[in-house]
């Protein structure tokens, strides 16, 4: 960097200005959000319908009249994302071992572009997935009388599956990062292949892999399309993952996609909605961030 | 450091004009003679339209019920030789009078109720005067799942009771299931929940929203699908689309009378309501490719109208609105 500098050549000067420009730029924009946010959910607030307890501890909400608690939105969402994290998890860290462990160089060439297409797929087409296949499914395993057509687990399942090329490529990397004389240590002490991956890689890549497993909440929290399409699109306070039930992303796109006026009450909601969401993934993100950088320190 | 300022500030400098510069592309150029596609023979009073000559986009949005009927008509624009592009944006009534309204966006704003006074203030404000055009009539249809057996007529009193404070069906009428039920409408913005909370309701939507298991969307679609899903869901939006979906869906008669042509024209079907699109005059005179689709709109409609799932509407109100458009245009 600096003798880069130092030398000063205009060539290398306008480059290096043109990128600063556009790092520059995003995070511009990411204040630009963050403001626009927080000064459209003061109108929310300011309200006089409105008080913040009420919108944290309120089990209802319909906005048009008055019931402003969202504890059914969060409730949706949790229950999603868990359902979601309970099968991309598991699913995705046996394929992150496999891959990183066991598979020969030859199935790796097999599975890793599979894996990539999984992850490019749009997720309006997860969203149909959801709907005119794993609906069905659930519907035909545990009956139709119990799960409805819109249902959280539907989205969740799906969204697990929307997560795994993410959970398995991070942790791939993760497990990778474990210093080869850490396998060699444990295989000189008798340890099985089985031993070693369990009881010293899986341990000794445990910051990394919680950091890929937070990240992948945080997209599973935001995750839209899937639960606009197939979770439901009435607030509903439940635990059932059967039942029908909206979550802060649903909620936010069916409002935005013209469902209220500008500058009421119901619109000005989903800036609120927007920041605790903004708020829940960026606090997931940077923990996620502080674990990953320690775990960097550790090795290096 | 200097040089390193210097160099960015000269960066901004090639940058921002080149942003300028995208934006007024945008300007629209108009044409020598503006009204150069009136031709052919007149309808009812309405200059005849050559599509083929009409130039220039058109951007509407509003009612998803008004919606199939728009994107009828707009497809045999285009098949008739219209080169431009038509936006419609199904977005519910209100959503379609907000951005005709307030924002000014649109050219046209689809409607399946009357535009509210309200809105033609907040309309008088940003200098436009809403003109109304009335292309055709909807039956309102309730719908259940064709799964379900025992729901075939409805009168108004338990309409209320469904979609609002009973939980199970049983408790609207003893004979049928005690199963939950699991009500699909329209979204709060679109005319079809305004029209609902109207008639059923007295226009309080209080009783329809504190409803339990209830689904809303602005995409009727989604409702369909819902409805269909199980034997114990009801849900009601436009005609049109339960005509899309008779096969996995069941109308339920209002007080004993079939949403069919013949009651919606006497007036015995109790939930009739009109379908409307609105522009404005200086809209139509600066963009004549407004004037132009709303001609033809209101020329054809009835040879669409039933096609699309839709009832025509009676001859004096759409004479009504070609009388509008003539005045609209200064003819």
């Amino acid at each position: 960097m600096t003798s880069l500098s130092r030398r000063s050549r205009i060539s290398s000067l306008i480059p290096q200005t043109i990128m600063f420009l556009f790092a520059l730029i995003s995070i511009v924009i990411t204040l630009g959000i963050a403001v626009i946010l927080i000064t459209e959910s003061y109108l929310f607030f300011r309200d006089p319908a409105v008080n913040v307890w009420g919108f944290l501890t309120g089990k209802e909400w319909q906005p048009m009249i008055d019931k402003f608690g969202f504890l059914p939105l969060l409730n949706a969402t949790l229950t999603t994302s868990v359902i979601a994290m309970s099968l991309g998890i598991p699913v995705g860290l046996s394929v992150a071992i496999y891959l990183g462990e066991y598979a020969s160089d030859r199935t790796r060439a097999i599975l890793k572009p599979v894996l990539e297409v999984l992850a490019g797929i749009p997720t309006i087409v997860y969203g149909y997935f959801a709907l005119t296949f794993m609906t069905p499914l659930l519907r035909s395993i545990f009956g139709e009388g119990v799960v409805e057509i819109y249902n959280t687990a539907s989205a969740g399942l799906v969204i697990g599956i929307l997560v795994l090329p993410m959970i398995a490529t991070m942790a791939e990397d993760a497990i990778g990062a474990v210093p080869k004389e850490l396998r060699l240590a444990s295989y000189a002490l008798g340890g099985t292949k089985l031993e070693t991956t369990f009881k010293v890689v899986i341990p000794a890549a445990l910051s990394g892999l919680s950091a890929t497993f937070l990240l992948a909440l945080s997209r599973a929290i935001g995750e839209t399309m899937v639960v606009a399409l197939a979770a439901g699109a009435g607030p509903n306070l439940t635990a059932n993952p059967f039942e029908a039930a909206e979550t802060i992303t649903g909620y936010i796109v069916r409002i935005s996609g013209g469902d209220v006026s500008y500058n009421s009450v119901d619109y000005n909601s989903i800036f609120a909605l927007g920041l605790v969401l903004f708020i829940i993934t960026f606090t997931l993100n940077l923990i996620s961030r502080k674990i990953s950088n320690k775990f960097h320190q550790e090795y290096e | 450091m200097t040089k390193r300022i210097i160099v960015l500030l000269l960066a901004i400098m090639v940058v921002l004009p080149l942003m300028a510069g995208g934006s007024k592309e945008s300007t629209q150029a108009t044409q020598e003679n503006p009204l150069a596609w009136m031709e052919g023979p007149s309808v009812e009073g309405l200059p005849g339209v050559n599509p083929i000559k009409v130039t220039g986009n058109i951007i509407t949005a509003g009612s998803s019920t008004v919606f199939p009927l728009s994107e009828r008509m707009a497809e045999r624009f285009k098949e008739e030789g219209y080169s431009g592009t038509i936006t419609i944006d199904s977005i519910g009534s209100g959503a379609g009078f907000e951005r005709f309204t307030v924002a000014g966006e649109t050219d046209i704003a689809n409607a399946s109720r009357a535009i509210k006074p309200a809105e033609i203030e907040n309309a008088k404000k940003i200098g436009r005067n809403p003109i109304e055009f009335r292309v055709g009539t909807d039956a309102l249809a309730v719908t259940v799942s064709s799964d379900n057996t025992f729901l075939k007529n409805v009168s108004m009193q338990q309409l209320g009771q469904i979609f609002s404070t009973a939980q199970l069906w049983s408790d609207v009428d003893p004979s049928w299931p005690a199963q939950p039920i699991q009500r699909f409408i329209p979204g709060t913005d679109s005319g079809t929940f305004d029209y609902f909370a109207e008639e059923v309701f007295n226009k309080q939507v209080e009783p329809l929203l504190a409803a339990s298991n209830l689904q809303m969307s602005e995409d009727d679609n989604i409702l369909v699908q819902g409805i269909e899903g199980s034997p114990y869901a009801i849900g009601f939006f436009g005609y049109a689309y339960y005509a899309e979906n008779a096969e996995a869906l069941h109308i339920v008669d209002i007080e004993g009378v079939q949403a069919s042509a013949e009651n919606v024209d006497n007036g015995t079907y109790p939930l009739a309501r009109p379908l409307y699109i609105y522009s404005d005059a200086t809209i139509m005179n600066e963009k004549p490719q407004v004037a132009a689709f709303i001609d033809f709109y209101l020329s054809y409609v009835n040879e669409e109208v039933v096609g699309v799932g839709y009832f025509p509407a009676n001859k004096e109100a759409i004479q009504k609105g070609r009388v509008a458009w003539l005045e609209a245009m200064g003819m």
